[in-house]
């Protein structure tokens, strides 16, 4: 089994085929005639352009925009006049156009990996990509061919290049696998444009897989099987079958309420950043925002926001949800520091960041911002169903000081004679152990509790997130973290408060079943899954969902409950 | 030889789609572009420089313009960086 990163979603499973990302051979010589070799070179740029132009036309008529752009790039850069003047540079001191190719685009290959930034370190893909093209014309002889791909074909490259999904049949693409590339890279882009499931950074797999072999590519979870066991590929065929209903009869979700088999209704709700998700997530027929990352609005600039700024922002995801009951829009209060930096703000580094001075710490220090801040979301809560939202909560003292700071400045507004919603609700992000375990005393001071998964799985665990030495502990599925949110549901319930989660585990079809058993009232998950969530809910009567819960509580690893759910979720 | 500070403000920086933009745009001049960022003096109009370069949203830049239509250049490029190389 082999992990990677997982780039686009989905359950791929068929035969690899391996696709040498070797440069053409060519023998270095010595030139004599500089003059006939240049315009060999000359001639081979044209005739590549050519190619590529043709390729990009192909892309465009097919939809595939991104790739064709990427195409065009290429023209563009094997046209810089300056870089072609080096080349031909190159040839007079006597080497053949094969190597000052080479050479020449070397340098440039190793100056945007020394930039730094991703992007531009994808450009190197590009140089890698225009190189081969350039010698290949020059030679005669092309890298590893694509056109002929048989059909349940899973690609297992190097790192997938534009020119190379220009040519390929997609239809016979069912997985790709890749030895490099990120999130960002070609790959992903047009795995994703493509619909096809994608594991990228896979060490070693141009070696260890050969063609012919079974491989299963699990796009969802980053893992790919090489000649899988009988077991393993029935599990994967479940899921995939699973996938494909669920994909095909989502449609008919669209419009309807959020409800269980037997008709209990859940809020469903999307977790935004900026304006431009609350639209999508008004758009996807969500009920509201479970969860408004403020941070955003702070990170993406060089100056702090005012009030008005952020005001204005508050208001107008309101106004998106007015039209819905209750429409409710939970704006998280300024969650910053770990792995979320400000640069303006200036926050000394520190060794344990997660454990350090961050979110509610931060702003209960920094009153003048978390003023401003809780001074807009109050304004804007006489626009809609606003409720604020602390992150981090560890003690009820942080709550008692947080509702303080809202009283006093409700009683600003009555003196101004400004509006706002004068029952607005202040709740608490339960993302800690500490408030997991305290989360009956806390209920006495939050109108509401949303669970954060993510952070509360890695508290829990005690392994950091962006640790990839540590990522099998990263799981929700882990026994401690089911029994912790099913603890703090069961506080809510006690003190009669609503509930909601807005992690990533929200959406997975595999907890959905524990969320209805334990009584979760929201779920608030990304614009892009709310109809697959929805779906998810509808296929569960709480009976049946109590009945699976009573069973993973006796299970005691994350390994045992992830196979029982699988088996049990997938071949309902 | 006339020259300006200008601050790059579109998100992507001087990445492809930007760069090609401004490429094409300054091979219109016959004057010589310069692009200082930094320690590092850039041709103005070689789109592999330029992204080599890794100038990001951001940036101060000073773009140095030299020949018969360098006004007319600078204008160009100033107004161009400016407006973001028209991003959405």
């Amino acid at each position: 089994m082999f992990r990677g990163i997982p780039v686009s979603e989905g359950i791929g499973i068929g035969k690899a085929y391996v696709i040498s990302g070797k440069k053409p051979e060519y023998e270095k010589r010595n030139v004599k005639n500089t003059t006939a070799e240049k315009e060999r070179f000359r001639m081979a740029v044209k005739t590549f352009c050519e190619e590529r132009e043709n390729m990009a036309a192909k892309l465009e008529a097919e939809g595939s925009l991104a790739q064709a752009d990427i195409l065009r790039g290429h023209i563009m850069m094997i046209q810089d006049p300056f870089m072609t003047s080096q080349i031909e540079d190159q040839i007079d001191t006597g080497i053949c156009a094969e190597q000052a190719c080479e050479e020449e685009l070397g340098i440039y290959r190793e100056m945007f990996l020394s930039v730094g930034d991703e992007i531009t370190e994808q450009r190197a893909a590009d140089v890698d990509d225009i190189c081969c093209g350039v010698i290949g014309i020059l030679t005669g002889c092309s890298a590893g061919s694509v056109a002929d791909i048989p059909p349940g074909s899973v690609i297992v490259v190097e790192e997938l290049t534009p020119s190379m999904t220009a040519e390929m049949n997609k239809a016979n693409v069912v997985g790709i696998v890749a030895e490099k590339g990120g999130m960002t890279s070609h790959s992903a882009i047009i795995a994703r444009s493509l619909g096809i499931p994608a594991v990228l950074s896979v060490p070693g797999a141009m070696s260890e897989f050969v063609n012919q072999l079974n491989v299963i590519v699990d796009g969802n979870d980053g893992i790919v099987f090489p000649d899988p066991c009988e077991d393993t590929l029935n599990d994967y065929r479940a899921q995939k079958k699973f996938l494909d209903e669920e994909r095909e009869g989502l449609k008919a979700y669209e419009n309807r309420p959020t409800e269980t088999a037997d008709g209990i209704k859940h809020e469903l709700c999307c977790n935004v950043g900026n304006l431009n998700d609350a639209t999508d997530a008004a758009e996807s027929g969500g009920d509201g925002i479970g969860l408004f990352r403020t941070e955003f609005l702070f990170m993406s600039r060089d100056s702090m926001p005012d009030e008005e700024l952020q005001f204005e922002t508050y208001k107008k995801a309101a106004e998106l949800f007015k039209d819905k009951e209750p429409g409710n829009i939970i704006i998280r209060t300024l969650d910053i520091g770990g792995d979320k930096a400000v640069p303006y703000l200036e926050m000394k580094e520190e060794d344990n960041p997660f454990l350090g001075f961050r979110a509610i710490r931060y702003c209960l220090e920094n009153t003048e911002l978390f003023k401003t801040q809780l001074r807009a979301i109050l304004r804007a809560s006489a626009f809609g169903n606003i409720k604020i939202m602390v992150p981090l909560v560890t003690e009820v003292t942080e709550m008692v000081k947080v509702r303080q700071l809202v009283d006093n400045i409700k009683t600003d507004l009555d003196e101004e004679k400004i509006d706002y919603d004068k029952n607005i609700q202040v709740g608490a992000m339960i993302e800690t152990p500490s408030a997991s375990l305290i989360a009956d005393l806390l209920a006495k001071e939050c109108d509401f509790f949303s669970i954060g998964t993510n952070d509360l799985t890695q508290y829990t665990m005690a392994a950091d997130r962006g640790n990839s030495k540590v990522t099998y502990l990263n799981n929700y599925l882990e026994p401690s973290v089911i029994r912790s949110i099913k603890h703090i549901i069961e506080c809510a319930k006690c003190a009669d408060i609503p509930v909601g989660m807005c992690g990533e585990a929200a959406a997975d079809p595999l907890m959905i079943p524990l969320l209805i058993a334990f009584g979760l009232d929201e779920f608030s998950v990304s614009p892009k899954a709310v109809l697959k969530t929805r779906y998810n809910i509808s296929r569960w009567s709480v009976a049946d969902a109590k009945d699976i819960a009573e069973h993973v509580l006796t299970l005691s690893t994350a390994g045992e409950i992830q196979r029982y759910l699988r088996r049990t979720v997938y071949n309902k | 030889m006339v020259s300006k500070n200008v601050k790059i403000v579109n998100s992507e920086g001087f990445h492809m789609r930007p760069v090609s933009a401004f490429v094409k745009e300054m091979s219109q001049f016959t004057s010589d572009v310069k692009i200082e960022a930094g320690d590092k003096v850039v041709n103005g109009k070689s789109v592999m420089n330029l992204m080599a370069a890794g100038i990001r949203c951001g940036a101060e830049i000073n773009v140095v313009c030299t020949g018969d239509d360098e006004e007319a250049a600078l204008n160009a490029a100033i107004a161009m960086i400016e407006s973001g190389f028209g991003e959405k």
